[in-house]
């Protein structure tokens, strides 16, 4: 069953009375919650997505934000939080964290198919060890769920194993297998790989911030995979730990991201605050109804975005593009008041 | 290696630098108001306020201004007493890396005391800084040479060993910054004589009476509504003289009519001004906010676009201290003025007001007997610079005193 169903319409239809919802049930057990839309005066009926009362998705780093008694949180997620920063914490229930894997699951279904395939990570095995798990390493291993037979393209010490990659690829390289990577580990590994990997199916995450600085876009990266590798289903994902489960996944023709059915985004214009339209950047609200253990169902990111058309692509719905990051605000001033900011 | 940058750019260490500072001018050792600093000040102070540097960066055009003959000579004035003045010796001024006008106030002050200064600019100092720097060269060539013997402006990235030599060599430190600042840096040890001028991380509000704003005329209330957007945007609300908390002293029903009146003609004076927010700041706004709804310290939240943004805050206790981003005011109510007086605090610096007289504002200060705020400045003069800042008189800070009694030999000898 693919997540990727749903036209715009008919996805605005059933996940608005769903996210009015949870709105209320969030205001009714997140006091915090309820206190931000008692002071923003936010109140139902709401009559599209883009009228449901946003957070801006840094109060996870700033407040304890859980719909969900103390005694009932079975897992915190934490966000790896750049230098000086407090990592965004995330409550989840038992039911809260089951639900987040069953739909990754389903949404990594729709490129990978209903078998786990064999699997290389562009990455070494030791950041999945580290006892403080990174993001990059919880990253790792919750895509090691899709996968089988492990291959890392990195020793232990990080250095490239090319020993391994040639055993992986004799073994597994005639038949389907899947390659994931952080989109920088990807292109500084595996780009020189004299191989064919047109069996390949590539996902990978993490932004193009150190890719755009060696002037790498997306399409110069697929390009390059396809002509020397042959590798051509390459679906890179956006996604954060605020909204857990919920991945926004590129079509195999790299013409955009894709909205699970559960899940949407509007992009707003950050002086009116309103919707954008269709090919005017603005910022990324992410919007899911897996959230319900914690008021994380409507966000408002920092990164910048661009719908580039709606029902229009390889799947229906939004179809978008992940343009960078908001640059923190810096103000002049006496002292280091960004500290006491932060 | 140190990078110097004034007076001569170049490399240098600080063994040979301070001992280069330490050696007497050609001219005689330099004086309290010694008149060579004195003709380099006024020069340098004349040429921050040519056209092309003011329109640049209007900051140092209030520099220029306070760097004027006649306020030098008033500076020097009020310092006449029954004691003779000397300088220090050598002052070691650290500013913070984000104001790049504070450090020229504090050192110029120092010069003209007589002192042997040397400035650290962090290397994360913008434009204005290097202009300053440029425009100290300039002033230099006709100045006498003693001036550029007895000043350093240098830069350094996190250098202990810098900053540990320069403390351990000079009569007095100067550190302005952030309280983490201030305390990395007292880290250093002083020579025992030596002492510490610390201006810590401060923060300011503003008091208006309900009523004098409702009875204030249009000229006045526009007047003090960009008063006080000056004193609130210019350095991006995050100056520490400038206002976060508007408290608004009255009856509920003259509040609410004022403070709406207030919005309006604040939202006309920043539109006029051209000033407004990025969405970085504008998503700074809303965590701040937010965060205070959150927290139960504001009560409710109003968006004028993003550039202004205001918080009704749940109690007058609930006042934020902190940078909110741009144009964020938290606004509560009070019946009485000496209501304040169990909310201020120490870090508490600057109380902007409107609609208040000296007298009853002297009454508040007496009634705060030191809890803290420092200095009671009508809408529009938070960010003008004063030989007093902080509750320190600076002129007086920077020399030492001595005792003179020319006493006739006979009450000399009874002593002993």
């Amino acid at each position: 069953m693919s997540v990727f169903t749903l036209p715009q319409e008919a996805k605005e239809a059933a996940l608005l009375p769903q996210l009015a919802a949870m709105t209320e049930r969030h205001r009714r057990d997140c006091e915090p919650y309820a206190r931000i839309l008692s002071a923003t005066g936010s109140a139902p009926p709401y009559g599209s997505v883009a009228d449901l009362p946003w957070l801006p998705v840094r109060l996870f780093k700033t407040h304890e934000l859980r719909s969900v008694p103390e005694e009932q949180v079975f897992r915190v997620l934490t966000s790896s939080g750049t230098t000086g920063q407090r990592p965004s914490r995330v409550y989840l229930d038992r039911e809260a964290a089951a639900t987040q894997t069953r739909m990754l699951a389903a949404t990594m279904r729709g490129v990978l198919g209903e078998r786990r395939l064999p699997m290389l990570v562009a990455d070494t095995r030791a950041v999945v060890r580290d006892p403080t798990l990174s993001a990059r390493g919880a990253g790792v291993l919750g895509m090691m769920n899709f996968g089988r037979d492990h291959t890392f393209a990195l020793d232990e010490e990080g250095r490239p194993d090319q020993e391994a990659v040639a055993g992986f690829l004799a073994e597994h390289g005639r038949e389907p297998f899947l390659v994931f990577g952080f989109t920088f580990m990807v292109w500084l590994y595996l780009r020189e790989l004299e191989a064919d990997l047109s069996n390949g199916i590539l996902i990978h995450s993490g932004g193009w911030k150190k890719l755009a600085e060696q002037a790498v876009d997306n399409a110069a990266f697929r390009r390059h995979f396809a002509e020397r590798t042959g590798l051509t289903a390459v679906h890179n994902f956006y996604g954060m730990v605020e909204q857990i489960g919920t991945v926004y996944l590129e079509g195999a023709d790299g013409s955009g991201l894709y909205c699970p059915d559960f899940a949407d985004v509007v992009i707003r214009d950050p002086d009116t605050w309103q919707e954008a339209p269709v090919g005017a950047p603005g910022l990324i609200e992410v919007v899911s109804t897996l959230p319900t253990s914690y008021p994380g169902h409507v966000l408002l990111t920092e990164d910048l975005g661009v719908v580039h058309g709606v029902d229009d692509g390889v799947w229906p719905g939004k179809r978008f593009s992940v343009l960078g990051r908001l640059p923190r605000a810096e103000a002049r001033g006496c002292g280091d008041t960004f500290g006491a900011a932060a | 290696m140190i990078d110097v940058l004034f007076p001569v750019p170049g490399k240098s260490d600080v063994e040979t630098l301070v001992a280069e500072l330490t050696a007497t001018p050609a001219g005689g050792p330099l004086a309290v108001g010694d008149a060579r600093m004195r003709a380099f000040l006024t020069a340098f102070g004349a040429r921050l306020l040519s056209p092309a540097i003011a329109r640049r960066h209007p900051e140092l055009g209030s520099l220029g201004f306070f760097l004027r003959r006649v306020e030098l000579a008033r500076a020097l004035d009020l310092l006449e007493g029954e004691h003779l003045r000397v300088p220090r010796g050598l002052v070691f001024h650290v500013p913070p890396a984000n104001v790049d006008t504070v450090f020229v106030y504090s050192w110029a002050l120092s010069a003209l005391m007589g002192n042997r200064n040397v400035v650290r600019l962090s290397p994360r100092s913008g434009a204005v800084a290097r202009t300053i720097v440029e425009t100290l060269a300039k002033a230099l060539r006709d100045a006498d040479p003693a001036v550029a013997q007895t000043q350093r402006i240098v830069s350094y990235d996190r250098s202990e060993e810098a900053t540990a030599a320069f403390s351990a060599a000079c009569d007095l430190r100067v550190i302005w910054g952030g309280d983490a600042a201030v305390t990395a840096i007292r880290r250093h040890p002083l020579a025992p004589h030596a002492r510490d001028l610390t201006f810590p991380d401060r923060s300011s509000f503003a008091v208006i009476r309900s009523a004098a704003w409702l009875g204030g005329t249009d000229p006045v209330l526009a007047a003090a509504a960009d008063g006080f957007a000056n004193d609130s945007y210019w350095f991006d609300q995050a100056a520490c003289s400038s206002p976060r908390t508007v408290f608004w002293v009255g009856s509920a029903a003259d509040t609410g009519k004022a403070h709406a009146d207030f919005t309006l003609r604040l939202a006309a004076a920043i539109s006029s001004r051209g000033w407004s927010v990025d969405a970085a700041m504008a998503v700074e706004k809303r965590v701040a906010a937010y965060g205070m709804a959150a927290d139960g310290a504001g009560e409710s939240i109003t968006f004028h676009g993003n550039a202004l943004t205001d918080v009704r805050l749940s109690a007058p206790s609930a006042m934020p201290r902190r940078w909110l981003g741009t144009g964020t005011f938290a606004h509560t109510r009070l019946a009485d003025l000496s209501e304040l007086v169990p909310l201020v605090e120490r870090k508490d610096q600057t109380m902007t007001h409107f609609g208040f007289a000296k007298d009853e504002l002297e009454a508040l200060a007496r009634a705060l007997a030191g809890r803290g705020v420092d200095r009671m400045v009508p809408f529009g003069s938070a960010l003008t610079f004063h030989r007093v800042w902080d509750g320190v008189d600076l002129p007086s800070e920077f020399t030492r005193m001595v005792t003179v009694s020319a006493q006739a030999p006979g009450s000399a000898a009874r002593r002993e």
